[in-house]
Order: structure tokens, then sequence, then C-alpha cells
């Protein structure tokens, strides 16, 4: 029987990945990966609580999650682009003009 | 008549504004005939005043956020009313004194802004107006020592500013939760002056209360040991800001002791007198002593503000009508001396770009006039009696003795001190034979330095001899005041001390 | 008899003002002329004054409220007395002779019409001292003597000297008026008034200790005003200033305020009479001591001020013997010789182009016989030589503190009055007579203006008279002041009568004698007397070393080392620490996106745990 506890493993399971791949990656690309799955281990849990309560607020809400996580990717990966058109990389590394 | 405060306040900041649209030759000519009409409505406030009446007068209020009690509350009592002649008055006499060309389109109009929270501040009876007008007086005049100042002015000009600044932080907070202890006390939020004198505190929160006012008050004043940043705002700051500042601006912390400290924590101000005296006293000696070793004549005078300023303290915290109005008074004379003398120094300054004593020498021969006027202020700043500034200094010694013999004896120590650097200062610059030969030819005052000096000397000297009608209207709010203290108190220590200061006779 | 009052009071100040008009202008005899007028009408009102006091009539005024604030109400009050008249005609007398003789003496100074301002002005403040009902109108009086004698002193500013006397003599009076103030602000507190009815009516029902205090501080007050020990060195430094104020402030008037203090509190005073002990005991101190520094200097002008000093010890002996009349009766007295001797030093200070030094004259007497008849008589009156003035009043003060049972403080002043003959006649023998050592040194003295020496005649007469004005005198002030009865026989007071007159005639005539044959050998100056009294006692030179100078070392110290060095360097460390932390911290703001999230991972991480962990209210 997957009970409550094994969703919000999982959903722990793939945030910690996720943290750790924003913190580590340093190619942008794979940044928007982690974020992604950041996201997603958030939706595995509304989905799973908003289950297990009954309340389908939590599933509309993972709906929202979803709807703006594609939409960021989407800014996103043109900001991207745009870029790396420009400076020909996409590192995080050479992404410091906001140096204080 | 209804309206009359909120035109004092205002009407300089409107009157400045369009000031903006006035070109730069005719600007100070403005400049003076804006503050010139702002005397005149304070002179009017003044003949308007029911002097038989304790009580605010010409309230105004009007409540903006009802539901924090954030209101806009103006009103003048005896204490106040005073203060607010003495800004506009010296607002006056410094623009007809002043003597700059750079950018005097920005300077008229700075000046009149700061005009309006003076004389806010002195209004103000809501606490988060008057937080307002507080904070928003140091703009101009860091804007003032910053742009026209000489040397390190910046440095200047920042450090008042932060000094200032965060000095008031803590009043803030104190200002927030004494108003979240009205609501609890009584289930309405408000702000008001007059709604807080009822409120009766526990003594604990009395004490932290105190503290946290006391701080921002002090920085003001400024009492030692938090004095620093004004030798250097005065060192650098051009005339006209030194005037203000010395003449207006510190007498804001002195106001706020007696407007705010003394009648909303009773039983904390006489907790704290004896620290609170002692540190009077250390100011008033120390800095006497550190003015007597100045070489420069504008840091001898600003020194000396400082330890007029510690009589001031001694006065108010003497909790006794003598004392209280003592000090009041002593405010305006101090305001009217050490802005004279401080455009004393400017005059000289004007002519010779220094203001060192040695400098000097002689100058009684070269400039008599002006030595006749600087001897006349000198003696009013030694307190001369029959000069305005025998009068709340004697007031002001004369309460305290009430208190504690011994601390007066040292702070009275002031008078001698006092003559000892004021007549050095003299002796060095007017005194002996002209051995520079730069000061052979000075010329001595010219008619707009005489504008700008003899309404003081005269005020001086009128004051002096017949301080009466101040003295009676200032008495009786302070009087009220005292009462109210007294009902309020919570300890019966602090009935009892104030039963005591407030009699005659008795033990020693 | 209010009017008369008023003009007395206020024409100095008329006249004061007027001249200020012309401070600016060259020199205008208009002003001189103005205020003498004004100071004889003064003159003249006071002896009207006078006239109706004796018929019995006291005029009180009050003129107009000045401070009210409290339980203070203080008005500008006066009173015309037995006690404030006798003040008011002396001073009114000596000013105006004063003034007039300044005519003369000032004519070539460019100061001329600032002089006459100020000295109406000091007239103006003496009277305020004088006629004032109430201890802070004797204040104001107080301060404004004080100012004008700052003033006068330094009136030739230029010179450095005196320039340094004045702020030393302003200085000096305001610690001892500190004093004063402390006694005035324990009269307040203990009385709710400072008008001397109430504050005397009310003074039996007071602690006798607090009576005290308030006793002793009044008088340090006057200690400082009449320049007693340890205050005394302003007076002979006072000196600076122009000879006739220093006759006129520094000798007649304005030291002997003091003395008038002791006097108007009477009726305090006399409750304490250990108070009045220590008074006696000081004054007759002062009384030796001043007069030992006399014997020895060569100033002419310094001579006279330290005999003044002397003298003043005198009246304080009186005074605090409960002698009030006498003390009061020796003050007009030796107002009188004192500013005469003085005004006659001011015409050889002219003759001799303001040459001081006694040794450089000599011989004076044919160059200015007039001149030195009067000097002379000022001195015998000094001397307390029969039938001249200060024989009465000296003699009675000396009879007083025998009388007491004060033998020590009597045999001080027998000595004093030795000391008194041998250096007035001293300085006679050595100005007026014996070797013309002038002419080597190329002066050629003359008399001076003849109106000038006509406006000394009175005070010449006064000097020689006044003395005869005893009980007149006794009786006109007794009937305010309490009067003081003799208890020794007859014979006892012819007796000392006799002792010191044959005392203090025989020092005269063996100074006459030997300075008559060239003075003393230059030997004595070695001996260590000699020097010590020379230097004062050092006293100024350990005022120099001990106060000034560490005063001013240690307001450097205040100033560079406790203000810059210690409170602003901790006011600017707490804006450098904050500044360096927001350099250190600024690192954090690399501008890598990475850092940015490992950073937020931390912020999420300490909201987590406070989230977790902090419970308020627990």
């Amino acid at each position: 029987m997957i009970t409550l506890t094994h969703y919000l493993v999982l959903s722990g399971i793939l945030f910690s990945i996720g943290i750790v791949g924003v913190l580590r990656r340093k190619n942008l690309l794979m940044l928007f990966f982690s974020t992604e799955i950041l996201l997603n281990a958030v939706n595995i849990g509304f989905a799973a609580v908003s289950k297990y309560y009954g309340d389908l607020s939590g599933q509309i809400f993972s709906f929202f999650i979803i709807a703006i996580a594609a939409s960021e990717v989407a800014v996103g990966l043109g900001l991207l682009v745009l870029w790396y058109k420009r400076s020909g990389t996409i590192d995080l590394d050479s992404l410091q003009m906001m140096k204080g | 008549m209804e309206h009359i405060l909120s035109l004092i306040v205002f009407f300089p900041l409107i009157a400045g504004l369009f000031g903006l649209v006035v070109n730069k030759e005719n600007i100070k000519t403005f400049g003076i005939a804006v503050a010139l009409v702002e005397f005149i409505f304070s002179i009017i406030l003044w003949i308007g005043f029911d002097s038989t009446n304790a009580g605010y007068q010409f309230v105004q209020y009007v409540a903006l956020i009802p539901q924090f009690g954030v209101s806009y509350y103006l009103g003048v009592d005896g204490i106040s009313l005073f203060l607010v002649v003495l800004s506009t008055l010296m607002t006056l006499i410094s623009l007809v004194g002043l003597n700059i060309k750079k950018d005097i389109k920005n300077l008229v109009i700075t000046i009149l802004f700061l005009e309006m929270t003076l004389v806010g501040v002195f209004l103000s009876l809501d606490m988060i107006l008057f937080y307002i007008f507080w904070e928003l007086s140091l703009i101009p005049m860091l804007y003032i020592i910053g742009a026209w100042g000489s040397g390190q002015r910046v440095y200047a000009a920042i450090k008042f500013f932060l000094y200032t600044f965060a000095g008031s932080a803590l009043m803030l907070v104190g200002i927030l939760y004494l108003g979240y202890q009205y609501y609890l006390a009584t289930g309405t939020w408000s702000f008001a002056v007059p709604d807080w004198y009822l409120l009766v505190l526990p003594f604990n929160t009395q004490l932290w209360l105190f503290g946290a006012f006391f701080l921002a008050f002090a920085v003001k004043v400024p009492m030692f040991p938090f004095h620093t940043w004004l030798p250097y705002a005065h060192g650098q700051a051009p005339t006209i800001g030194s005037v203000l500042l010395a003449a207006v601006m510190l007498k804001m912390g002195t106001y706020a002791f007696i407007r705010f400290s003394l009648p909303f924590f009773p039983d904390a101000s006489v907790y704290f007198l004896y620290p609170v005296a002692i540190v009077a006293t250390i100011m008033v000696i120390y800095a006497a002593m550190v003015a007597y070793a100045q070489k420069d004549m504008k840091q001898v005078i600003a020194y000396s503000s400082i330890s007029h300023m510690g009589i001031i303290i001694l006065g108010t915290f003497a909790m006794n009508a003598e004392g209280l109005t003592g000090s009041i008074f002593l405010m305006l004379s101090h305001g009217i001396v050490s802005g004279a003398l401080f455009m004393l120094v400017g005059v000289i300054y004007d002519r010779r770009h220094t203001k060192l004593m040695s400098e000097f020498g002689g100058l009684a021969t070269v400039m008599p006039r002006y030595a006749a006027i600087f001897g006349v202020l000198m003696m009013a700043a030694v307190g001369l009696p029959l000069t305005i500034g025998f009068v709340g200094e004697f007031l002001s010694l004369l309460g305290f003795y009430r208190v504690s013999w011994i601390i007066t004896l040292f702070a009275g120590s002031g008078i001698i001190l006092g003559a000892v650097y004021m007549l050095t200062l003299f002796r060095k610059s007017f005194f002996g034979k002209v051995t520079n030969e730069k000061n052979k030819n000075l010329k001595d005052l010219d008619k707009r330095e005489f504008t700008a000096l003899i309404p003081l000397v005269a005020l001086v000297v009128i004051l002096g001899v017949y301080p009466k009608p101040i003295l009676s209207t200032i008495d009786l709010s302070v009087k009220k005041m005292i009462n109210l203290m007294e009902r309020k108190a919570l300890l019966p220590d602090t009935k009892e001390f104030l039963v005591k200061v407030n009699s005659i006779g008795g033990t020693k | 008899m209010e009017k008369y009052l008023y003009v007395a009071l206020f024409a100095p100040l008329v006249g004061s003002l007027f001249s200020l008009l012309f401070t600016a202008q060259k020199k205008n005899v208009i002003t001189a002329l103005v205020t003498s007028g004004l100071l004889l009408l003064s003159f003249v009102s006071s002896l009207s004054l006078m006239y109706a006091v004796h018929s019995d009539m006291i005029i009180h005024v009050k003129m107009m409220d000045w401070i009210s604030a409290g339980n203070l109400n203080l008005p500008f009050g006066f009173v015309v007395d037995n006690v404030s008249v006798v003040m008011m005609v002396t001073v009114t007398l000596v000013s105006s002779i004063v003034n007039i003789y300044s005519m003369g003496y000032m004519m070539h100074d460019k100061g001329y019409n600032r002089f006459f301002t100020y000295i109406s002005a000091f007239v103006f403040s003496m009277l305020i001292l004088v006629m004032s009902d109430n201890f802070i109108g004797l204040f104001i009086g107080w301060e404004g003597v004080g100012l004008c004698s700052y003033l006068l002193i330094g009136f030739w500013y230029e010179k450095d000297t005196a320039s340094w006397a004045g702020n030393e003599a302003f200085i000096m009076n305001r610690v001892a008026d500190l004093g004063m103030l402390m006694g005035l602000f324990l009269i307040y507190w203990q009385f709710g008034s400072f008008e001397y009815d109430v504050v005397f009516a009310h003074i039996g029902g007071i602690n006798p200790a607090v009576v005290t205090t308030i006793g002793l501080l009044l008088f340090i007050g006057a200690m400082g005003k009449s320049a007693q020990f340890p205050f005394h060195t302003w007076l002979a430094d006072a000196m600076e200033g122009p000879t006739p104020v220093s006759a006129l402030i520094h000798a007649a008037t304005m030291v002997t305020a003091g003395v008038y203090l002791i006097i108007r509190a009477s009726a305090l005073f006399s409750l304490v009479p250990e108070v009045g002990h220590v008074i006696a005991t000081l004054g007759a101190f002062v009384a030796v001591f001043a007069a030992s520094m006399a014997l020895v200097n060569r100033d002419l002008k310094r001579i006279i001020a330290y005999s003044t000093l002397s003298q003043l010890g005198y009246m304080f002996v009186a005074a605090g013997l409960g002698a009030y009349w006498i003390a009061l009766f020796h003050l007009m007295t030796h107002a009188f010789f004192k500013s005469l001797l003085f005004l006659g030093a001011g015409n050889i200070m002219h003759a001799m182009d303001d040459e001081l030094d006694i040794k450089k004259m000599g011989g004076l007497f044919n160059a200015m016989p007039y001149t030195a008849i009067l000097m002379a008589v000022a001195s015998v009156a000094l001397c307390g030589i029969y039938p001249f003035a200060g024989y009465f009043s000296k003699d009675m003060i000396l009879a007083a503190a025998f009388n007491g049972g004060n033998y020590y403080i009597w045999a001080a002043l027998f000595i004093g009055a030795g000391m008194t003959a041998f250096y007035s006649f001293r300085l006679i023998m050595m100005v007026f007579f014996g070797d013309k050592v002038y002419k080597k040194l190329g002066f050629h003295p003359h008399e001076t203006y003849p109106f000038v020496l006509w406006t000394l005649l009175p005070l010449g007469i006064l000097s020689t008279i006044a003395g005869f004005f005893e009980h007149p005198f006794e009786e006109f002030t007794t009937r305010l002041l309490s009067k003081y009865d003799f208890s020794f026989s007859h014979t006892t007071e012819i007796g000392l009568i006799f002792l010191t007159l044959t005392f203090v005639i025989l020092v005269v005539l063996a100074t006459i004698y030997k300075y008559g044959r060239g003075g003393f050998s230059k030997q004595i100056e070695t001996m260590p007397l000699y020097i010590l009294l020379k230097n004062q006692y050092f006293i100024p030179k350990i005022y120099e070393t001990m106060i000034f100078r560490p005063y001013y070392v240690l307001s450097r110290f205040a100033w560079k080392q406790i203000d810059v060095r210690i409170i602003d360097f901790t006011v600017d460390l707490i804006a450098k620490i904050l500044y360096l932390l927001g350099q250190r911290s600024r690192k954090m703001q690399s501008g890598n996106l990475s850092d940015m999230l490992r950073w937020m991972v931390v912020g999420i991480v300490v909201l987590l745990a406070l989230a977790i962990f902090y419970r308020p209210g627990m």
C-alpha cells in the first residue's frame, strides 16, 4: 500500500535533488531542469496531500504551478537563447553583471 | 485665526515652492519677504494668544488615519509659543544677514523649508506628525552643510545626519510602542499628545520608554557624550546654517524633554534625575573647558552652546516652575545670543576667510562697532544681569538648587568657566595691538550686517530688563504641566519629590 | 521724594547713554560736561534725599516687575534709607569729583568719550547696588559694577597687561559671585523672596546652621568684590586702568561693596556672631597682609592699592564685630582720603609721563606743591592722626576690636596701623622729597591744570574734617543699624587712643627721619622677607602655576585627548565598523547566480529553523 508518507518522501527526495542541482550546476539549462524538478516535487506534495484530505484546492494549486512553470520556462528559455546569442555561452559564471 | 497654525507651518513651504520661479537676483529679497510675513504671522499668533490660558490654543485637528489614531493635530501653548516666534525671528534675521552668492536660490528655498519643519516640530501635538517634522528637519540642514559648507563639509554633514538620525530611530520604536500601550489601555488608537498625557504607564515601561526617547533628544541637544557631531557641523556649516542650528535646532531636543519626557514618564524622569543631572553638569564644565582650549572662534561658540545646553537640561530636570520656566527662557536667550554670535563670527569670516583667533588681535581698534556689538553679546553669553542671558541661567540654577545644592554648585561653575573662555576669546581677538597686516584695513559692519544684528542686540537688552511678559506666559503652562505630572505620578516618592521641589522653605 | 530717587538713580544712566552716542567720534568735551552735570545732579538729589531721610522718611519704591516664575516674584524695588543714602552721597560725590578731574586727566586720550560713558555706567550700577531693596537688585548692581570695572581696567585695551588684568578682575569676581549666588539661592528657598524686608523679618525663625551658611556664602561674594584674601590679586593688577578709575572704582566705591553687603545684611550677620568672627579675623589678617606688601613696593599705584586692601580689612573687622555703623563710617572717610590719594597719584603720573616707579621720582615737591600738600593731607588722614578723618573712624575700629576682647585682632590692627604710617610716609618722602632722581632721567614734571586741583579741594577738606561728623553720623545711621556700645571705661579708651596715636606718630616721624636721610640701604633688598614681600608672597605666581596653567593644560587635554581621541573616535569607530561590515559583506553580492542561490538556501534554512524552534511567549 502506498501511503501519503511515500508520496511525501518522494517529494522530499525530488526536492533535494532539485536543490542540489540548483546549487551545483553551472549550466543555465541544467539550472532550469533543476527548478523544474523542484516545482514538480512540490506538485507531487500538493497532489498527494490534496487526495489525502479530499480537498481539491491542492490539486488546483498544482495546476497553477504547472502553468506558471511552463510560462517561466518559455520566458526563461527565450532569455537564455538571447544570452547565448550575445555571449556565446550559457555558463552561469558569465552572468556577473550584478556584482556588488 | 482658526487656521493660523497651519498657515504658520505651511506658509514657508508654499512660498518656497513659489520661490522656484523667482529669478536669482530677487530670490534673497523674496526670501526675506516671506520670512518677514512668516514672522508677522507668529507675532499675530502671540498677540492673539490668551496668556491667561495655560492649555493649548488655536488647536487644529484633522484625523488622517483614524483606524490608527494618526492625526494632523496642531496646538500652541506657553511652552511652544515663544519657540515658534524664535524660529521665525531667527530665520528672518539669518536671511537678512545672508551673504552667499553660490546657488542662492536653492539656499533660500532650503531655508524656508527648514523653517517649516522647525515650526512644525514645535506646533505638532501628534507624535507621528512630530516625528515626521523632526526627521524632515534634518534634510535641509544636511543639504545646507553639505552644499555650502567649507572644508570637510561632506563628512560633517553626513555625520550630523546619521548621528541624529540614528538617535531618533529608537524614538520611533518608542512612539509606536507607546501608541500600542495606549491601545491596550483604552482600546482605541491615538498618537495625540494630550491623550498620551492622560495615560499612566507602569513604572518599568516608563523606564524603557524614557530611555528610548532620551537617546533621540540627547543626541539632538546634544548631551555629553553624544555631542561630537556639533563641533564638526558648526565648524563646516555656512554662517546661516550655524545660526539656525544653534539658535533653533538644538532647542528641539530640550523642548522635547519638556514636552514629552517629563509629562509622559514622570516617575522615570524623577528616577533618572540624578544621572541626567550629573551628565548635564559634566557637560557644562567639560564643554566650557574644551571651549577654552579652542583656537577657532566658531568652535568656541559651538562648545559654549553645549555648555549652555547643560544648564537648560538642569533647569528642565529641576521639575519646578522656576527651573522649567527658566530653562525655556534660556532656550530663547541662548537662541538669540548664540545665533547672533555665530553671525558675528560670520562677519569676520567673510572679511578674512579665517576664524582662527591667532589671526586676529586688536580688532577693537579697526572695527569698533563690531567690537561693541560682540561685547554686548558676549556679556549676554556669560549671563550678566539685565541682559537676556542672566534670567534663564539664574532661574534654571535657582530651580535646581532645590533639588541638589552640590550639583548646582558644580553646574554654577559654568558661569565662571563661561567667563573664562568668552573673555579670553574677546581678549585674543579684539584687544591688543593690530599685529596682522591683513587686519589693518578691515571694514566695520556694513548696513546689511547692522540690520541683522541690531534687532538681536535690542532684544538682548529689552528682554533682559523686562522678561516678565514672556516669563509669566511660559510659567502658566509650565505650572499646568507640573500639576499634570504630579497627578499622574505613580510612585509616592515621585509625588513627594514634586511637591517638595515646588514649595518654599523647610530643609536645606 | 520719589522724583529725587529716580533722578539720582537715572541721571548717570542718561549721561552714560548720551556719551555712548559719541563713542565712535572724536573727542568731544560735551560728553564730559554732560556726564559731570548729570552726576552732580545725582549728587544733589542724593543730598536732598539724605535730608529727607534725616527727617525720618524712608523712600521705598517698586518700579516694575522684573522676573516672575513659580513662587518667585521679583520687582525692581529701590529703597532709600539711612544706610543706602550714605552710600549714595558718597558714591555720587566721589564720582562727580572724579568725573570732573578726568576732564583734565583724560584730555589727550583718544578714548575720551568712551571713558565718560563707562564712568557714568559705573555710577548707575553702583547706585542700583546700594539702592536696591532686594538681594537680586544688589546682585544686578554687583555684576554691573564688575562689568564697568572690567571695561575700565582694560580701558587701554591695546596694552596686553591691561586687558589681562581686566579679565582677571572679572573672572575672579565671578568665582566669588558663584558663592554669593549660592547664598542667594539658599535665601530664596528658605524665605521665598529676595527682599530685605521679608528676609530679615523671618530670619529669626530659621535654623541657625542655615543662617550661618547663608552668611558665609554671602561673605564669599563680599570677599571677591572687596578683594579680600585669597581673591586679592586682581585689585593690584587692576591698577592698569586709568588712575581716576582706580580712585573711583578700586578705592572709593566698588571695592567697598562687599562691606556694604555685610552692613546691609547686618540683621542676618548679627544673628551669627561666629560668621562675624570669621569675617573680622580675615579682615584683620588682610589688614596686615596687604599693608606688608605695600611696605616694599615701588609702584606708586600699587602701594595705594595695597593700602586700600588693608583698609578694607579694617572695615571688615568692624563689620564682622557688629560695629556696622563704624564700618560704614570708615567706608565713607576712606572714600574721601583714598580717592584723594589716588587722584594725587594721577597728577604725579601725568607730570612724570606715566612713570610709576617711585625710585625714579623724589623731590617733586617744588614742581607740584599743591598736589604734594593734598597727598600729604590724605596720607595723614589715612594714618589716622588727629584731627584728620581717618583718626576717628580707624581708631574706633581698633577700640571695637579691643572692646570685643579680640586682642589678637586688635594687635593685628595695631601693627597694621604702624605699617600704614610707614608706607604712606615712605611714599610721600620718596616722591616729594629727597634727591631729584627724575632730573637725571629727563622728566620735566609740572603741576596739573588749576581746575583739576580745585576739584580735589573738596576731597582735601573732607579728609580733614569728616571725622567731626562722627556723632551725627552715628545718630543717623544707628536709626537703622544696631547700636554698638563700648563697655570699657573712659580711661581705657583714652589709654588706647594715646597708645595708638603715639605709635603711629612715632612711626611717621621715624619714617620721615629715615627717608629724609636717604632711606634704607640696598642690602635690605636681599633679605628673604623683602623678597617674599616684593613678590607678593608669591601668590600671583602660585595662581599662575597652580591654577591658570593647569587649567589650560587640562582643557587642552579634554579637547585633544578626551573629545577627539576618545569620544569622537568611538563615534567614528562605530561608523567605521559598520562601513567595514558592509565592505566585507559586499562579497556576498558576487553577482553569481549560484552564490545567490546558496545564500537563498541558507536563508530558507534559517527561517525554517526559526519557524520550527522559536515559539514566542514560551
